[in-house]
């Protein structure tokens, strides 16, 4: 159980991309964040694992506070906690072997990780997270060799390879075409399934409506919904949209079952 | 009218122009350009560019046959050598002469086409070698001597005149300024390639503290970044030149000041560039080995290193490509190796044809480097 409370972030420049922000995320939820660009998506879920340290308000996994956790607590916390990006996030000069293996770093003997050495398990482990996404083959790939979808699908092996209790997912379709974005988010969803706990922001409506157990919404960095999917009509769209928004379909065809 | 430049504009443009062309004339007063000198003294430039191309590689053993002959100075200070009649000789125009004379030196049935080298023979004080010259097909040759004032008898002995004929014999061998080339060129190749690494140990972790996305966070971090930041672009600001004239006016001639200037100068360099490309990585990797939960030098060894690498490496190679010219430079103010060797040959005068060889051995060297150096890149590309 995640909960969030009076979470608020002030860049150095005075920006406020957080303002006062509280709820929680049960376990075995698919709670997805949505808004528009620039309206705090990111900071919130990079506020969780503390990838940016937020100015004010706390934050509670299992009643821990990772906002007051020291380093050492908090590279344990970040254990947990997988995450997945809009940009991938590859070493794309790297293999994909060695990018799905780099996310078991938090559990790999410090010292032989740095020279590269991997025990046979990890390896097994790996093979097994690719063979979970479809891509066990393409192991010894350069991860730039391979295609957008594909790449995503790296990274959520490399997410796997933590033995997550939670995955943070932010926008890890917006870089996709819709076709891909439901494939990979089916992969999350099954990841779901399996009582992995996801907190993932989206644009696009319909895949709001398919794939969101609950949904929370943002806006200026205020958090102005907090309900279900199908509470989220035409006009709590344009709410938080605004006005001039128009509802863009992910795809106006059916996700491939 | 309206579509006329106003009068002030045209006369300004015109005042520009003219300062224009009168700085230009200035500059070429000072820098004492003369297009007439440049056809007048060609003659010179061909024979210094004819040792050039036909560079010493070969060589033969040589058979030295001496001729010896007494010439006092001034005449009457010791006995007038015995005029031979015969067989290889020498003679004089006059038997002896007074210091400062001038007077013609003849040899006959010599080794024909043979190289000949004149020596003074002076008493207690040793040889004064003059310049070579080569008999004709009959084995004579005529020098212009002059009766130097070095060479005036002592003590009732004259110095005498010595005529070495050089006849090669043999097989052809590798002449001894190949393998003096060869040796000051391995010299040279190694400079480079000692201060390359020794710059690239210290630039990389100095490289890290100038790169702004690793360094700049508080205090501290933003003043190491700034100090190295200033380091790499004062030190960049000298020429491997000036910083190797320091060097050898403190340390003397030799690789060593050379070595140092250009570790130096290269450190600066390399840290330069090194930097940027720690400053151009991706940070998406390092974000996503962060949410992983390692530890900061995991992180960056999985996700900064294996970005910087490529770069790093490439970087490396050309400065060893580039340390090679430079230090062949550096060579020449008394930096050692081959541009040490080369200077040493331009200057003595009479050692074109082996600057020659050097010339063409560091065309080579150079071409050998720029290609592998290419090569290498492309491949890491």
């Amino acid at each position: 159980m995640l909960r969030v409370q009076n979470l608020t972030k002030v860049y150095p420049n005075g920006t406020q991309a957080l303002k006062n922000v509280s709820f929680e995320v049960k376990d075995g939820e698919f709670l997805v964040v949505i808004g528009l660009s620039g309206s705090g998506k990111s900071t919130l879920l990079r506020c969780i694992n503390r990838l940016i340290d937020p100015t004010e308000g706390k934050i509670y996994w299992d009643d821990q506070d990772v906002t007051a956790a020291s380093p050492a607590e908090l590279l344990r916390i970040r254990r947990n906690i997988g995450m997945v990006f809009q940009q991938f996030n590859l070493v794309k000069r790297s293999s994909v072997m060695t990018n799905v293996l780099s996310g078991r770093l938090g559990y790999a003997n410090p010292w032989l990780s740095l020279l590269g050495i991997w025990s046979p398990a990890d390896r097994e482990r790996a093979l097994k997270a690719l063979g979970r996404v479809g891509i066990a083959d393409k192991a010894n790939s350069r991860a730039d060799a391979l295609s957008g979808g594909q790449q995503q699908r790296v990274g959520i092996a490399r997410a796997l390879m933590q033995e997550p209790r939670i995955v943070l997912a932010d926008e890890p379709v917006a870089s996709l075409d819709p076709v891909l974005s439901h494939s990979i988010l089916q992969y999350l969803e099954q990841l779901n399934k399996e009582g992995i706990t996801v907190l993932c922001s989206l644009h696009f409506l319909d895949l709001v409506h398919r794939y969101a157990t609950r949904v929370i919404a943002l806006k200026d960095g205020l958090l102005v919904f907090e309900g279900l999917p199908d509470e989220i009509n035409r006009a709590k769209f344009k709410e938080i949209y605004g006005e001039e928004a128009q509802e863009v379909r992910a795809a106006s065809f059916e996700a491939p079952v | 009218m309206k579509n006329r430049p106003p009068v002030w504009r045209i006369v300004l443009t015109t005042i520009l122009i003219a300062v224009g062309v009168a700085i230009l004339g200035f500059s070429t007063r000072v820098s004492q350009i003369d297009f007439i000198r440049l056809f007048r003294d060609a003659p010179k430039a061909k024979a210094l560019v004819t040792s050039f191309l036909t560079p010493d590689l070969t060589t033969r053993d040589l058979q030295t046959t001496t001729i010896e002959m007494p010439f006092p100075i001034p005449c009457g200070s010791a006995p007038n050598g015995t005029p031979i009649k015969s067989g290889p000789r020498l003679s004089t125009s006059v038997p002896c002469a007074a210091a400062k004379d001038s007077f013609t030196l003849e040899g006959f049935n010599l080794a024909p086409n043979a190289q000949i080298a004149i020596r003074w023979n002076i008493p207690k004080k040793g040889k004064l070698t003059l310049p070579y010259v080569t008999t004709d097909a009959s084995g004579h040759f005529s020098a212009q001597l002059d009766a130097k004032q070095i060479a005036v008898t002592v003590d009732g002995t004259s110095s005498s005149i010595q005529v070495d004929s050089l006849v090669p014999v043999g097989n052809l061998k590798v002449s001894q300024s190949v393998k003096d080339v060869l040796e000051a060129m391995f010299v040279t190749i190694f400079m480079a390639l000692l201060s390359t690494t020794v710059a690239t140990i210290i630039a990389i972790p100095l490289s890290f503290l100038a790169a702004s996305n690793i360094t700049r966070r508080g205090a501290v971090g933003t003043t190491a970044y700034y100090i190295t930041r200033s380091f790499f672009n004062i030190i960049r600001s000298y020429d491997p030149l000036v910083m190797a004239t320091v060097f050898a006016f403190w340390l003397g001639f030799g690789p060593f000041p050379g070595t140092l200037a250009l570790t130096v100068v290269t450190t600066a360099s390399l840290g330069k560039m090194f930097s940027e490309a720690v400053e151009n990585i991706d940070p998406g990797p390092i974000e996503a080995l962060q949410a992983t939960g390692s530890n900061r030098l995991q992180t960056v060894v999985y996700s900064v290193v294996p970005q910087i690498v490529p770069d790093f490496v490439s970087y490396i190679i050309y400065h060893w490509d580039i340390n090679v010219r430079i230090s062949t430079v550096i060579g020449f103010v008394g930096g050692g190796g081959i541009g040490y060797y080369l200077s040493t040959q331009i200057n003595s005068m009479i050692g074109y044809h082996k600057a020659g060889t050097a010339i063409w051995a560091i065309v080579a060297v150079v071409w050998a480097m720029d290609f592998l150096s290419a090569e290498v890149r492309k491949r890491l590309a």
